[in-house]
Parts: C-alpha cells; sequence; structure tokens
C-alpha cells in the first residue's frame, strides 16, 4: 500500500506540476483515525496530503461532475466503473479526466471495527494484510480478509476498468460461481418474512439521505424526495415514506449500480441499503446479461430497446 | 418494478402489465376477470400503505 | 373480508385500453367492478411513482395497460 500512494503522489504532483490538470481528486486523511475523506488538491505541494489505504470506502466518481478544465482523480475498480457510467449518461467527457487507477484490494468494514472497542480508536495502521488499530485501553491486531466490507468480498471487477496510468499492479481477479448469495438468502423467504426483514432493515433510518449523497449515480438536481408538488413521499420517519424512499432510490439506480458500497459506508445508523440495490443488479444480470459501468460504447439495458428483451410479465 | 416489490414482500399478483388494443374489448374483460381474482384470492393490501393517522 | 371491497387501481393508455374499456361498455359486456380507473395520455406517461402512490393510498393492486 505505502509503494502505491508513493507512486500516486508523485504521478499528481507530474500533472499539476507541467499544468496537465488543473485539480486532483483524491483522499485525504481526516480528523480521527479511520476517515478519510475526499480532497481536491491545485497545488504540487498539497500532493502529500493525498493518502491511500483500505479506508478510503467513498467514491470518487461522485466528485468529479461539473468541474472545470481537466481534473485527475484517483479511481478504484468500483469508482472506474461509476466514471464508465457518468460517460455513458454523460455527465463528464472522457478527455477531460484523466484517471490514476488504483488495482483494489478491498476496503474495510469500519463499523466492524469500531464495535470491537467500547471507547473511540485513536489510531489506525495497515501493513499489507495486518492491521492494527489502538484505543486508549487496547489495542488490537487483525487480519483485513476477515474485516473486509460485504460488497468487496463480492467484488468481481477490482482493476479499473478505465484508466490513463495505473498506480499499481493489477491484482488477481475473483470469479464467483454464486455472486449474489444475499439477494438469493432473501428471495428463498416468503412473502411477508421479506417484508419483515426490509422493515427491520430500515426501521433506524433517519432520513438523512446521506446514501443518497455518497452515490456518484444520484446527481438529478431536485431530487424526488425534494419535490414538492406533487409530493411523491412525506418527509418524516414514518415507515411508508420511509419504505417509499428506500424503493424509489434503488430504483433510479437500476441497471446503473456498481456495488461500490459508498451508499452503506455513508450511512449513519449502518443501514445495508445494498439489500435493495443488489436484488436490481442482479435482475439486470439475469435479464439482460448487465453488469453497470464496464464498457462505454454499450447503452445500458433500460434505455435501449432491443426486440429480444425479456417481456413475459406482459399480459 | 413487479421484482422490486416482490423481492421487499409485496405479492407478485398485485401488480400487473397488458397490452390491449383498442378493438379488443373481450381480451380487456378477460384480463380484468383474471386480475380480480388473483387479487381476490389476496385479499386486501396492509403493505406499504401510508397511515395518515 | 368484503369481496366488493377490492381496490384495483388501473392505468389504462387512452388509445389502446382505455379504447378497449369503452368500447367493452359500449358492447355491454360485464367485467367485475373492482377496478378504478385512470386514464393515462400514452403508457409512456407511467411513472414507477404513480404505482408506488397508488399502494401509498391503500390499493389493494395496480394493472398498467398499454
Ligand atoms: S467494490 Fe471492489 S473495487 Fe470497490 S472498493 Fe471494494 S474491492 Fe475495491
Ligand atoms: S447505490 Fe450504493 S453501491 Fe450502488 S453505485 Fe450508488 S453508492 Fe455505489
Ligand atoms: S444514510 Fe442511512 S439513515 Fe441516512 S437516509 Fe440513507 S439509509 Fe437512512
Amino acid at each position: 500500500m505505502d509503494t502505491c500512494i508513493q507512486k500516486i503522489r508523485e504521478i499528481a504532483f507530474q500533472l499539476l506540476d507541467k499544468k496537465e490538470v488543473e485539480r486532483v481528486i483524491g483522499f485525504s486523511n481526516g480528523t480521527i483515525p479511520m476517515a478519510t475523506s475526499p480532497i481536491t488538491i491545485a497545488s504540487k505541494q498539497d500532493t502529500e496530503k493525498l493518502v491511500f489505504n483500505s479506508t478510503c470506502g467513498l467514491n470518487l466518481a461522485n466528485y468529479i461532475r461539473q468541474q472545470k478544465g481537466k481534473i485527475a482523480v484517483i479511481a478504484k475498480g468500483c469508482d472506474s466503473r461509476n466514471i464508465v457510467t457518468h460517460i455513458i449518461e454523460n455527465q463528464v467527457k472522457r478527455d477531460q479526466i484523466y484517471i490514476i487507477g488504483v488495482p483494489c484490494k478491498g476496503m474495510i468494514n469500519k463499523s466492524k471495527i469500531k464495535a470491537l472497542f467500547e471507547d473511540d480508536i485513536l489510531k489506525f495502521d495497515e501493513d499489507g494484510d495486518t492491521l492494527t488499530v489502538e484505543s486508549s485501553s487496547k489495542k488490537e491486531t487483525l487480519s483485513k480478509k476477515e474485516y473486509l466490507r460485504d460488497n468487496c468480498r463480492l467484488c468481481q471487477h477490482k482493476n479499473p476498468v478505465i484508466y490513463d496510468i495505473l498506480a499499481g499492479d493489477p491484482v488477481k481477479e475473483q470469479v464467483l460461481d454464486v455472486p449474489y448469495p444475499d439477494v438469493e438468502k432473501i428471495a428463498a423467504l416468503d412473502a411477508d418474512a421479506r417484508w419483515i426483514h426490509f422493515q427491520e432493515l430500515t426501521k433506524n433510518c433517519i432520513r438523512c439521505y446521506a446514501c443518497r449523497n455518497a452515490c456518484p449515480l444520484c446527481y438529478c438536481p431536485t431530487c424526488f424526495v425534494d419535490e414538492s408538488g406533487p409530493q411523491w413521499v412525506g418527509k418524516g420517519q414514518d415507515k411508508t415514506d420511509v419504505n417509499t424512499f428506500h424503493f424509489l432510490r434503488a430504483f433510479h439506480c437500476a441497471g446503473r449500480c456498481t456495488d461500490c458500497g459508498a451508499c452503506v459506508e455513508a450511512c449513519p445508523m449502518d443501514i445495508n441499503v445494498r439489500d435493495f440495490t443488489r436484488k436490481l443488479n442482479k435482475d439486470a444480470f439475469d435479464m439482460f446479461g448487465w453488469e453497470a459501468g464496464l464498457d462505454q460504447t454499450k447503452r445500458p439495458p433500460l434505455d435501449a430497446y432491443s426486440p429480444d428483451d425479456p417481456n413475459d410479465f406482459i399480459k | 418494478m413487479g421484482n422490486l416489490l416482490e423481492h421487499m414482500g409485496i405479492e407478485r399478483d398485485r401488480i400487473h402489465f397488458s397490452w390491449i388494443s383498442s378493438a379488443e374489448a373481450t381480451k380487456f374483460v378477460d384480463v380484468v376477470k383474471e386480475i380480480s381474482n388473483k387479487v381476490r384470492a389476496l385479499g386486501p393490501n396492509k403493505k406499504l400503505v401510508k397511515d395518515y393517522n | 373480508m368484503n369481496d366488493n371491497n377490492i381496490k384495483i387501481v388501473s392505468f389504462l393508455c387512452n388509445w389502446c385500453s382505455y379504447g378497449a374499456a369503452d368500447l367493452a361498455g359500449v358492447s355491454r359486456m360485464e367485467y367485475p367492478a373492482d377496478i378504478r380507473v385512470i386514464r393515462i395520455p400514452c403508457s409512456g406517461r407511467m411513472s414507477p411513482k404513480f404505482i408506488l402512490s397508488a399502494f401509498r393510498e391503500g390499493a389493494d393492486a395496480v394493472w398498467v395497460s398499454g
């Protein structure tokens, strides 16, 4: 990991030095351990601020829209797929962005680590597969494998799909026989049990919309939750409103979601909102053989008509 | 749409799509009957209903 | 439950299914009175929001027909 960040800093420095790009978007350390946050850098002196480790779970593709001039962005596998989606949806032009691809070794589930400690975490270090986490009362040495995020465990596209330069050697991709075990588990329940599952899942939702804001797909100028004439969904924590919000948010991501996990990462209540989007990802895959963000030249299935689209749901 | 609603636990037979031309009154009647029977079998829907009280 | 209280919110395209419903009426065909018809100018006007709204307001089922 260390060599990778040296490489990223070097590339960013060169790009800014030669004025090839105006800004670089990357990650920097936050104010508390494990809380890396996105940063935009315009001067080459600042490249020292850039970091990259397994706590960089947000999706930087979310920050490349509506930028002026040429920008560089650091992209994991999933970020790069969201960049492709942006290009397909005409949100950015390919030649406006310089992509620093990072073959990804997976991001960690911070909540799972925080749950090991009763007090605040004061120090976080990683070295290859070993994580060292310290609070004022204890120190834990953990294996990163055990603490990967759920989406990273199931990720089959860790290497960036488009890039201008790679900041590390490509990693080996896994091929899963059962890519959607979580969806199948829910599907095996009966209708009432599924309903209860989703009621339980969303019952703590505080409607903060962090999941929406972290998601690179959610760029509508006025989101349906903010529309008031007509008002499709109430704004409070009424359970029907919460369900409607989650249902429609997921639906708007159909055929576009890359399962990057930024939505879950951002949720302060640790709600696995991917339970909604994953179902649609699976459907897109089963019905159209589609995984979002793999190919710049293909139109997404819900945006194109083909005579052999499945239509047996119509009488 | 139906798939995600079903995944969330709303019964599949509560949502229907069809394609009927303006000359197909017979088909229209058949489809209404079919849907009506299926929904009657399920009974009233209690899920995703907003409670205004 | 009372069988007569089923509500099927039906979104019918003005040119197709709404026409068929009209024809069924003119031809005096009988069909269950469970449907509540909403005429839409074209099936393209349909939106997932309509379907959710219908359920939220207490529909027992939704039918979209082009
Ligand atoms: S989803 Fe894949 S590419 Fe994205 S952070 Fe996880 S392992 Fe990396
Ligand atoms: S819905 Fe979540 S997992 Fe999917 S692209 Fe958006 S942030 Fe990523
Ligand atoms: S981030 Fe979590 S709490 Fe906030 S709206 Fe999304 S699911 Fe609800």
